[in-house]
This record gives structure tokens, C-alpha cells and sequence, in this order.
């Protein structure tokens, strides 16, 4: 047996062709053997999508097949409408998104992952968070649409109005980012899940319990809280020198993998020079000095810059409140959940690790109660 | 690294909550061997065991009893839930559901061991109502005089059991309470690791259980059993599967090298509780051990878990479907210990893949791709 690796840094957990995380050089290689870089520019989300489940790029013909598909999954069925409306409006959104899509798959039948059930959930999310939105403003919920993007019907659900191109395609883009990233802690637990044979929902749901944590998909969140603490370019110094004082940590920086800029960040970061001019000022300042700082403190760590910071100040720009930014998340990465569940039924074979045992030495016998 | 095919031998986690010694056929519960627990101590002792470390004082078990059975009762959105989902929804996604908004309260909260027993205590209360909606009956209140069991049962059927069938249920949930790092309790360190809720946790590790090849093999084995039909068939049914490629249910397990010491108790139990069930699946299990060894006598074929399980759950009166979150039920008090352990010392589980597609090149313009 091989020693205990805490948090199985560095093990091999599965083969993969749904993504690639090439941290040494800073490159995110997506189904196809595509570069993130190079695919961002020319697709869409639904076509990301497709790639990551199909293994290849769609021609009109498919995509207009899976258009259809998504059209036809976006609603909710009764359970997970009554689920949804059960909740205060404030509760977390990200707790809603769980117990709702666990609901909107909830079954009488046992069934294997399928590719439509692929479709059909990734279709739902962004009706779910669109919902979790309008309630959180005390407004009637709204219903998909049949003539728009991925994208654009969440903005559409969201607002009650038609969307402005540029948000659509900020949304968009970060959608086609954030989709895969090799074995991250929810692609595990949707993997985990997956390998005893169970089903999809149930992976997925697991997932988004795994998204939630701080130490995963709250980071978004996270990184905007901390530009909202700084507030201006002109405080940034003050305010990250202090924070480090107090060993604060900077949220939006650093990641276990990369060992150098994060690809997806600099798309972003480029992005986010249109999408929220005041915030990229205040965000530029503050990426610049935080990693002064950084170097500064631990020049041997490769603190660079991670996706969160940079999608926070692009989200903010397409109007999306930063309480659902790990909703957004969620409503991107179902389709790498869903693809990697898909392709691991290929070989399934359950995820059962072993444990070290640091308890007492087994043998001794219990008191009973009438003892203690 | 190379890649290392369901991590078998890879030690995930450090833990002093279980230990499955398989080569000699022990599980240990905080360093006590499960035989001497499982016919002695009430669920109540052991969760408080798997939690704290150690056994419970008189007066510390009250302070438990009293916590479970006054934390029995849903929140409004979990009872909306529970009667929105169709009735002949799986027991599994209902457990699943209801347990996520019934979560929704506690949220962001760091786990702790009485959000443990918050929701431990609400997996029978779930099951119970929904399995009485199935019927068209009124749900019964949670009694607070009743163990955990005994309370089960009597939401179940709206009056109290026997003794016998209570203790038949208790030594169950005793034996079920936890078993090392399988699958769904990785789930749940897995998501814990992330700092994630318990809820969570909970949520991810029920869909894990719900697995054919986890917790969802009791209801297969009754199954088989019922298309075998009777003991005199047995040997007949079962080689004319064998030569199908059909799997018998109930039968090997990944760790245990000999007989599962949880099986021997279950098999004991269902002996005199369920003597019918027990002629039929006794000759099934001689059969079956008996062409597995012919056709693979390196491996050791053990009965596992699931096998008998499924006579004894049946005796005590659960309808099939109730089999796997009955499995739930007792393992809430190990997941949950699990998540506190994983949190008390914490790291971001998050393992690496082997790339094996094609090497990096240009995508092509959707107006030119054929």
C-alpha cells in the first residue's frame, strides 16, 4: 500500500481526454486537443459544450440538433418548481441549485448516465439560477425562451428584457472558460459518485455540494469581496499592505496547479478592460502590487494570478450580482461534470481509496453503559 | 505517478473512526471490534462513538437521546419537498432531496458535531413520512420517548414494534454505522475538503450510496432471490446464470479476504427472524459460494453485506425500496463523523488526471467545419 498523500496531491486519479491542465506551461487544453486561447475567440458555450461531450466540434446541423435538445430541458417539472418556491428567497443560492436540480432528477426508474440527461440538466441550470435571481428581488419568476442563446436566455430569465450583446457575449465567453479544468475537487466527487454505478443527477448534485466550498468555486466571490474592501485604485496599496500585515490572504491568487499565468485569467483580464472599466482600473492596481507582495514574502512560490480574480471583474461587468457567482460557475462546468461522468462509464470500476489507520489498537472490550 | 485505476491501495485519508481489517475479516469501530458492539450498544452509543472517540457516559447518551429525538421534525421547505416529488419517486432521490433543503438552514456553517446530529436525526423522519404518503396514510409525529430505531419503526407504521424487530433494526444500524473510506464516505471527505457545508457532504455521499455497485445491491439481492423462487431451484437457476455471465448479487467485496464479520451477525440474525427467507437464501448462498469457488478458487468469494441484510430489513417489515436508504440511515452517523475528521485537519483533495487525447492543435470556424 502506497503512503498516505495528503489531499492525493500529485496521484493519478483517472484518465481523461475531457480536458488538460498543463500547469509547468500555463496551457488549458480542451476535448479535441484545443487550447483554451485558441477555441475561446471562435465558439460559443453550446458548441463547447458539444465538444466536450462529443470529442469533437459541431457542424450547424449538430448544433441546431442540440439547440432544440436544450430548448426542450430548460423548464422545470413540478417537484423541483414546488422545491424551488419552498425556499425563503434568501437562502444561499448555490443551496438552492442543489436541492432544486436534485429534485428536477429525482425518478421512479434507475438509469445509467445518458447524453440527453447531459443536455437536458445543463439546459435547466441557468432557469434555476435565473429564478434564484428574481426572487432575491422579490420578482415573479420568468419563463425560458426558445429563440436565444445559452447565455442570453439566462441574462433574458434574469431580467425581463432583451440582452445587450456585449453582456451576452462577456457571459458567454466566461461559460466557454470555466467549462472543464481537468480533475478538480467537484470533477472528482461527480467521478466518485458516478463510479458506484449511481446516476447522474446524483453526480451532479455532488458536485455542486463539492462547487460550494470556499476553497473551490466560492473564490470568484471571494476575489470581488476583496475589491469591494479596496474600493480604488488609489487604496489598493494601503489596503493590501495592511491586509498582509495582518496575514490576510489574498483571494485570487495562486493555484495548485498552475505554475504560471492562468490562460483563462488573461483572456479576462483582457476582457474585463471593456466589460467593467472602473473595476479593471481598481483590479489591475491590486493584481499588480498583490504580487509584488507576494514575491516579495515567498519568492520561490509561483503566486500568480487565478481565474477568479479576473472572471469576478468580468461577471461584474455583465451584470451578474457576485452572490451568484458560483452559480455561474456551476451553470458552465455541468457540462464538464456530465462529460467526465459520460466518459468514465466507459471503463467504470468504483473509486474505493484505502485509509491509514491512526486509531487505538483494535481488542479492547466495551464498558457497558451501566460502567462508565 | 501512473494512473492508479479506482485508487485501489492509495491511502486518502488519515482516520481513527474504522478500520476494515480484511485479511482477518475485523471491522473496528475507534479501536472496539464490531462484534462486540453490534448486539450490545444502541445506535445512539455507537454514533456518539464514531463522533467523540469514544463511548458515551449515562449521562452524556441522555443529552444524545434527548438531541436526536428532538431533532427529528422538518423544516417547512423540506415537508413542501417531500410532497412535491411524485410518489412513486426512488426512496434514494427523495432522501437526497430532502436532505439538501432541509440543509439550507444551516448555511456556511463550518460542520460540527450538532449539525451531525441535526440531520442524522432527520433521515429516518424522511423516509417515514414519504413511505406513508406512498400509502395514502397521515404522517405520524417523531416520539421522543423512542430510540432511534424504535422511533423509525413506529413513523414507519404509525405504532410501536416488537422488541425483537427493534433490536433486529438497531443491531443493523450498528453494524451499517461506518466501514472505512468506501465510496460514498470518500464522497463526502472529497466535498468536505473543499470546506464545503455539511449538507452537502451528505447530499453527495446519499448519490454515492445509491450506486448499484454501493449501497444499491440489498433491493438486487432480493431480486435474484425472488427469480430463484425456491431453495430447490437454486442450483439449477444459478449455473444456467453463471453460463448468462449474470452476476450473483451479494457476493465478494473489494477489501474482506474472508467471510465479512457484519455478514455473520446479519446471517445469524436472519435465521430467526425470517426463517423462510433464510432456507432460500442459506442454499442460494452454499450454491453460489460453491460455483464461484469452482470457477475461481484463488478468489475469495465471500458473502458480503448486502446478502443478508436484505432478509433482515424484509423481517423487520421494510418494502424493498427502503433497503438502500435504511443503509443511509445508519451510515449518516459515519459520514458525518467523517466530514469533522476531514475538516479537523484538513487538505484540499484534489488528485490529478492522465491526459490521453489528441495532442494540442487549431479549432476550425463553425462556418467551416463540414
Amino acid at each position: 500500500m502506497s503512503e498516505f498523500s495528503p489531499g492525493l496531491e500529485g496521484v493519478v486519479a483517472a484518465e481523461t481526454e475531457i480536458s488538460e491542465v498543463d500547469g509547468a506551461n500555463g496551457r488549458l487544453i480542451y476535448r479535441g486537443g484545443y487550447l483554451i486561447e485558441d477555441l475561446a475567440p471562435v465558439v460559443t458555450f453550446e458548441e463547447v459544450a458539444y465538444l466536450l461531450w462529443h470529442g469533437s466540434l459541431p457542424n450547424e446541423e449538430q448544433l441546431d440538433e442540440q439547440r432544440r435538445q436544450l430548448d426542450a430541458g430548460r423548464r422545470l417539472n413540478k417537484a423541483a418548481n414546488a422545491t424551488l418556491l419552498a425556499t425563503d428567497p434568501a437562502t444561499e443560492p448555490m443551496d438552492v441549485l442543489r436541492t432544486v436540480v436534485s429534485a428536477q432528477g429525482a425518478s421512479k426508474t434507475f438509469s445509467k448516465p445518458t447524453l440527453d440527461q447531459a443536455i437536458a440538466l445543463s439546459a435547466v441550470f441557468p432557469t434555476i439560477v435565473a429564478a434564484i435571481y428574481r426572487r432575491r428581488q422579490g420578482k415573479e419568476v420568468l419563463e425560458p425562451r426558445t429563440d436565444l442563446s445559452h447565455a442570453a436566455n439566462l441574462l433574458w430569465m434574469m431580467e425581463g428584457k432583451e440582452p445587450d450583446p456585449d453582456r451576452v457575449h462577456w457571459v458567454d465567453s466566461y461559460l466557454v472558460l470555466l467549462a472543464d479544468h481537468g480533475l478538480n475537487a467537484s470533477t472528482f466527487a461527480a467521478r466518485v459518485v458516478a463510479s458506484t454505478g449511481s446516476d447522474l443527477t446524483s453526480a451532479v448534485v455532488g458536485a455542486i455540494g463539492a462547487l460550494s466550498g470556499p476553497a473551490h468555486g466560492r473564490a470568484t466571490f471571494d476575489a470581488r469581496t476583496m475589491l469591494d474592501k479596496i474600493g480604488s485604485a488609489e487604496n489598493a496599496d494601503k489596503w493590501l499592505h495592511e491586509a498582509h500585515a495582518r496575514h490576510e490572504r489574498f483571494s485570487g491568487f495562486g493555484h495548485r496547479v498552475y505554475r504560471t499565468y492562468d490562460p483563462r485569467a488573461k483572456i479576462l483580464r483582457e476582457m474585463a478592460k471593456t466589460a467593467a472599466p472602473e473595476l479593471h482600473r481598481t483590479a489591475a492596481r491590486t493584481e499588480e502590487l498583490a504580487l509584488q507582495i507576494l514575491h516579495e514574502a515567498h519568492p520561490e512560490r509561483p503566486n500568480a494570478t487565478n481565474v477568479d480574480f479576473w472572471a469576478s471583474v468580468v461577471l461584474t461587468g455583465a451584470g451578474i450580482p457576485k452572490e451568484l457567482f458560483t452559480c455561474l460557475f456551476a451553470t458552465s462546468r455541468v457540462v464538464g461534470w456530465t462529460a467526465h461522468v459520460l466518459e468514465s462509464l466507459t471503463d467504470l470500476r468504483i473509486i474505493r481509496p484505502a485509509s491509514k489507520w491512526t486509531g487505538p489498537q483494535p481488542g479492547t472490550k466495551p464498558l457497558q453503559l451501566a460502567k462508565r | 505517478m501512473s494512473y492508479v485505476p479506482g485508487l485501489e491501495g492509495i491511502v486518502a485519508a488519515q482516520t481513527q473512526i474504522s478500520m476494515v481489517d480484511g485479511a482477518n475479516g475485523r471491522l473496528v469501530y475507534q479501536g472496539y471490534v464490531i462484534a462486540d458492539l453490534a448486539e450490545n450498544m444502541s445506535f445512539e452509543e455507537v454514533a456518539f462513538l464514531l463522533w467523540k472517540g469514544r463511548l458515551p457516559s449515562h449521562a452524556e447518551l441522555d443529552a444524545l437521546t434527548l438531541e436526536l429525538a428532538s431533532s427529528r421534525a422538518l423544516t417547512q421547505p423540506a415537508r413542501i419537498t417531500l410532497d412535491a416529488l411524485p410518489k412513486d419517486t426512488d426512496p434514494m432521490d427523495v432522501l437526497r432531496s430532502v436532505v439538501s433543503v432541509q440543509g439550507v438552514e444551516h448555511k456556511l456553517e463550518k460542520p460540527s458535531v450538532p449539525l451531525a446530529i441535526h440531520a442524522t436525526a432527520s433521515f429516518p423522519t424522511i423516509l417515514a413520512m414519504f413511505h406513508r404518503r406512498q400509502l395514502g396514510l397521515e404522517p405520524v409525529k417523531p416520539r421522543a420517548d423512542l430510540g432511534h430505531a424504535a422511533n423509525y419503526l413506529y413513523m414507519l407504521n404509525g405504532k410501536e414494534s416488537s422488541p425483537e424487530l427493534v433490536h433486529a433494526l438497531n443491531t443493523y444500524l450498528v453494524l451499517l454505522a461506518d466501514h472505512g473510506m468506501n465510496a460514498s464516505t470518500f464522497t463526502a471527505r472529497v466535498i468536505a475538503s473543499t470546506d464545503s457545508d455539511l449538507a452537502s457532504c451528505l447530499v453527495g455521499a446519499i448519490g454515492a450510496l445509491k450506486g448499484p455497485a454501493h449501497g444499491g445491491a440489498p433491493s438486487a439481492v432480493m431480486d435474484q432471490l425472488e427469480k430463484i423462487g425456491t431453495a430447490e431451484n437454486a442450483e439449477r437457476w444459478l449455473r444456467d446464470a453463471r453460463k448468462q455471465k449474470v452476476r450473483f448479487m451479494g457476493f465478494g467485496h473489494r477489501v474482506y479476504r474472508t467471510y465479512d464479520p457484519r455478514a455473520k451477525i446479519l446471517k445469524e440474525m436472519c435465521a430467526r427472524l425470517n426463517p423462510k427467507f433464510y432456507a432460500l437464501a442459506s442454499k442460494v448462498e452454499e450454491t453460489a459460494l460453491e460455483i464461484l469457488h469452482e470457477e475461481h478458487p484463488e478468489r475469495p468469494q465471500a458473502t458480503n453485506v448486502e446478502f443478508y441484510s436484505a432478509g433482515v430489513l424484509q423481517a423487520i417489515g421494510l418494502p424493498k425500496e427502503f433497503f438502500p436508504p435504511t443503509f443511509a440511515v445508519a451510515r449518516a452517523a459515519g459520514w458525518t463523523a467523517h466530514v469533522l475528521e476531514q475538516v479537523a485537519n484538513n487538505r484540499l483533495i484534489r488528485p490529478q488526471s492522465e491526459y490521453i487525447g489528441p495532442e494540442p492543435r487549431k479549432p476550425v470556424p463553425l462556418a467551416e467545419r463540414g
